[in-house]
């Protein structure tokens, strides 16, 4: 028998897991197939009609919301009592989570991240990629007991599932013990909280801003202008400004109307990030800095004379 | 932590000409005998075969004649017949013409190549033949079982900066293999463990190095024929350093350029890349780049000790190749050839002992003895002793070799010199002062238009790193402040030719050495030039480096 493991998220179907299915249909060659559905509900109606022998349900509290060692429990439990030859599952952040986990506590041997499989019945083999996908490897699992395979997503198609009528939903009922651990709040990466491509002005702060705390002189222009801060890579190396706020090959590429660069040198890996933009204004100590040969307007001079004094004359006009 | 394993018959570590090579060799050999074709794999840290690969090069090609003989109905990129020859030697202003050209310098039917180029056609050959190529994967570390090579571990993926693993984390993976063929070139990272492990270098003399600049450069039509070969000897390099510089004609107004610098100069303050800078503004080389303009820029080490620093390049599963085995002509200034050369025959004597089952140390020495019976020992012997001969100055140096060319090397002695790093003087012993804040000696404001600052030159060698990775070179850096900087000045901001080691000050004013990794075109200089030996160059994730198109 073969057991297909569906996934649940906040009680809707996951729909790897019908690739799952797919996979399984191929492996199967007439071996009965089950699908087990952690949670139950109304995923299990859903799956009901993928022309599987019957549907395993697993009604818990416990498996509302996913849990790597009741859902361990859970699925150890039902292949304790159904004896399956294979446990298929799509390979989703979840079952990366869980199945080193399950087959470990079973003894049983993983075939992770599978996107193929040739021949069906007990010699079928798996095909995975090795090598960031240079390579294809063809593995067989060794030893007694279910062997657990994960399906990468996208690897079978889950519009290719023969449906069937609809299959019995079994609830089974397991041991299940709370928990041990809790649910934070999902996780959501921050998104980058400043895109200097949009910027329509830019004040940009190089080396020759000296000390961190005089970044201070830069702000307060770029406030007075309106202007997003940003810095050459030297700025951002030492921790001064954040990494999302440096200019160049190895940061943003920008194209403001207007890029006020102050202490910068203009090395050419920091001109490539900015050299678009429309009008450049650049104030440096060395007459000879790069910088000048794509500025429109330069200045060279001591930029901590220079810049307070801009900043206050832009500040009385606005006003 | 679990790894994945893979098991071949032979792994060759090194895409280059010598690993290229063996491989292609190896299925020449297994395709002659029939039966079961060895599994190969060839491990390259480069994102794409060929792009950390730069060379002058003038190819001589009676290595490549002999592994693929048809290569020119195959499509060798061979770029120009060398025709006019010239040999300069150069004062500040002036050059004087050799009236003859010296006989290892002439360079007849050989061509010039881009070893860009002819590595991607090669990998283009072993992968036709069968040959599996990892490229974007470095061999990080060797993997010993006692005395006996097994395999190699490629280095860890997706860790950040602080050597934590990232969301992309995937470890190295272990390859096992029968012999494993190490061709991972000058100052080889695995052959260097090789070397300490197995002690490699015993009874043998110290390696000898120099670095190498070179730029590519777009000229103006009719400025140079295509195929002219020119070498230079003197300035901008003083009587008391090893080296010269070439210039090469290629064809659609292309013209490829450098400068050899010994590593063993004295001066803590010479730079090369500020020599580089002197020999571009010489009145013959300066007419000549006159109103073209910069394409690509690199740098890198190569092996000049020759013959008698040649390691024992076999142990038990292992041979040694190349680069990575010091098999370089430094007075033909030709190493290719010698690279393919001696990667066939490691190929040859690979092929036969996993034949014969057997692959241990006993096996494999028949390749050391393939070598001494090749043109690879019959070019190599005569002139053992040349590049120890420069140690004592140019003119004993020229003197030298052309005694070895006479006598063909047979009643001359074998010259000694110590490793180059050890060469180097104080600042106190060399100038006879203290400096405070010591420079580079005889440098010139770079103009932007014929002559760069490093940082510049690095943008045109196209290298990039992942940002977020631990820094590729490991340095102890408590040396730096407390007796490198005094000593020596911190030679390492000037042997660099990337910008990659800068001391910068933090405001209370006390000096710190900051480590720019990302800038490393892995020419392998400060492994070996460090007066104390304290930085360590290891691989970077696999895929980061330079993109040497067309070097």
């Amino acid at each position: 028998m073969i057991l297909v493991v569906a996934e649940l998220r906040a009680g809707t179907l996951n729909r790897a897991s019908w690739e799952a299915v797919g996979c399984a249909q191929q492996l199967a060659g007439g071996e009965p197939l089950a699908v087990l559905v952690p949670g139950g509900g109304e995923a299990a109606k859903q799956l009901a009609e993928a022309g599987v022998g019957e549907v395993l349900a697993v009604e818990d509290a416990a498996l509302t919301s996913y849990m790597p060692d009741t859902q361990v429990a859970a699925v150890a439990a039902v292949i304790a009592q159904t004896t399956p030859r294979l446990v298929v599952m799509a390979h989703t952040y979840q079952a990366r989570d869980y199945a080193p986990r399950l087959a470990a506590r079973l003894g049983a041997p993983l075939v992770a991240d599978v996107i193929g499989v040739k021949g069906s019945g007990a010699a079928a083999t798996f095909l995975r990629p090795m090598f960031q996908g240079k390579l294809v490897a063809e593995v067989a699992p060794h030893g007694e007991g279910p062997a657990i395979v994960t399906c990468q997503i996208g690897a079978f198609r889950a519009d290719a599932v023969v449906k069937g009528p609809a299959a019995a939903v079994r609830t089974l009922s397991v041991p299940l013990d709370a928990s041990r651990q809790t649910v934070e709040p999902p996780f959501q990466e921050a998104k980058q909280a400043v895109d200097l491509g949009q910027a329509e002005r830019i004040v940009a702060v190089g080396r020759g801003i000296k000390a961190q705390d005089q970044i201070v002189v830069a702000e307060r222009l770029a406030a007075a202008m309106g202007a997003e801060i940003a810095a050459s890579r030297p700025i951002c190396d030492n921790g001064w400004l954040p990494m999302d706020r440096q200019v160049g090959s190895s940061g943003q590429t920008v194209a403001p109307k207007l890029y006020v660069a102050l202490g910068i040198s203009g090395a050419i890996q920091h001109l490539v990030g900015m050299k678009g933009s429309r009008t450049i204004v650049a104030i440096n100590k060395d007459a000879d800095a790069p910088i000048f040969e794509v500025a429109d307007y330069g200045i060279v001079g001591d930029l901590f004379d220079i810049v307070p004094a801009m900043t206050a004359e832009i500040e009385k006009q606005s006003h | 932590m679990a790894r994945e394993t893979l098991d071949v018959d032979v792994l060759i570590v090194g895409g280059g000409p010598a690993g290229l090579s063996a491989a292609i060799r190896l299925s020449q050999l297994a395709k002659a005998v029939g039966g079961d074709v060895p599994s190969i794999a060839v491990l390259e840290k480069a994102r794409e075969a060929g792009a950390h690969l730069l060379s002058g090069a003038v190819l001589d090609l009676s290595a490549l004649a002999e592994l693929l003989p048809d290569y020119r109905a195959l499509g060798a990129p061979l770029l120009a017949d060398v025709g006019r020859e010239r040999v300069y030697f150069l004062t500040e202003n002036r050059a004087l013409r050799a009236p003859i050209i010296p006989p290892p310098l002439a360079n007849h039917g050989n061509a010039i190549v881009s070893l860009n180029q002819l590595g991607r056609w090669l990998a283009g050959q072993a992968e036709a033949a069968g040959v599996d190529l990892f490229t974007g994967f470095a061999g990080q570390e060797v993997l010993l079982d006692g005395t006996r090579v097994i395999g190699v571990r490629t280095g860890d993926r997706g860790r950040g900066k602080h050597g934590e693993t990232r969301a992309n984390f995937e470890p190295g993976v272990d390859i096992h293999a029968k012999v494993t063929i190490f061709c991972d070139g000058v100052r080889g990272n695995l052959t260097k463990q090789l070397r300490r492990h197995l002690a490699l270098g015993k009874g043998r003399e110290p390696e000898q190095y120099a670095i190498g600049l070179k730029e590519l450069w777009e000229v103006p039509e009719g400025r140079i024929e295509p195929g002219t070969v020119m070498h230079t000897l003197g300035y901008p390099l003083r009587h008391e350093e090893f080296g010269g510089g070439f210039i090469y004609a290629l064809p659609d107004r292309m013209v490829s350029l450098g400068l050899v610098a010994g590593l063993d100069y004295h001066d803590p303050l010479f730079d090369p890349h500020v020599a580089f800078n002197r020999f571009k503004r010489h009145p013959l080389v300066s007419r000549l780049l006159d109103g073209g303009r910069l394409v690509r820029y690199g740098a890198k080490a190569l092996p000049e000790g020759g013959w008698n620093t040649v390691p024992r390049v076999y142990a038990d599963g292992a041979l040694v190749a190349g680069d990575a085995g010091s098999f370089v002509n430094s007075v033909r200034l030709k190493g290719i050839h010698l690279a393919m050369r001696t990667g066939m025959l490691a190929a040859e004597t690979a092929f036969e002992a996993l034949r014969a089952g057997d692959t241990s140390a006993a096996r494999l020495s028949a390749y050391q003895h393939r070598i001494a019976a090749s043109a690879v020992r019959q070019e190599l012997e005569p002139v053992r002793s040349v590049h120890q001969a420069f140690g004592l100055g140019l003119l004993p140096g020229l003197l030298f070799a052309g005694l070895s060319m006479l006598t063909r090397g047979r009643w001359l002695g074998d010259l000694r010199a110590a490793p180059g790093h050890t060469r180097m003087r104080t600042l106190r012993w060399y100038y006879g002062i203290d400096m405070a804040s010591p420079t580079a000696s005889r440098a010139v404001p770079p103009d932007r238009v014929l002559t760069f600052d490093k940082l510049t030159n690095v943008h045109f060698a196209g290298t990039a790193h992942d940002e977020d990775q631990p820094a590729h070179l490991l340095v102890h850096t408590d040396v730096c402040t407390s007796i490198c900087g005094p000593e020596y000045g911190h030679p390492c901001t000037r042997f660099c030719p990337a910008n990659v080691y800068e001391i910068v000050r933090d405001p209370g004013g006390a000096a710190r050495l900051q480590i720019n990794a990302s800038n490393c075109v892995h020419c392998k200089t400060c492994d070996i030039m460090d007066p104390y030996g304290v930085i360590t160059w290891v691989p970077p994730e696999g895929g980061g480096g330079p993109q040497y198109t067309g070097m």
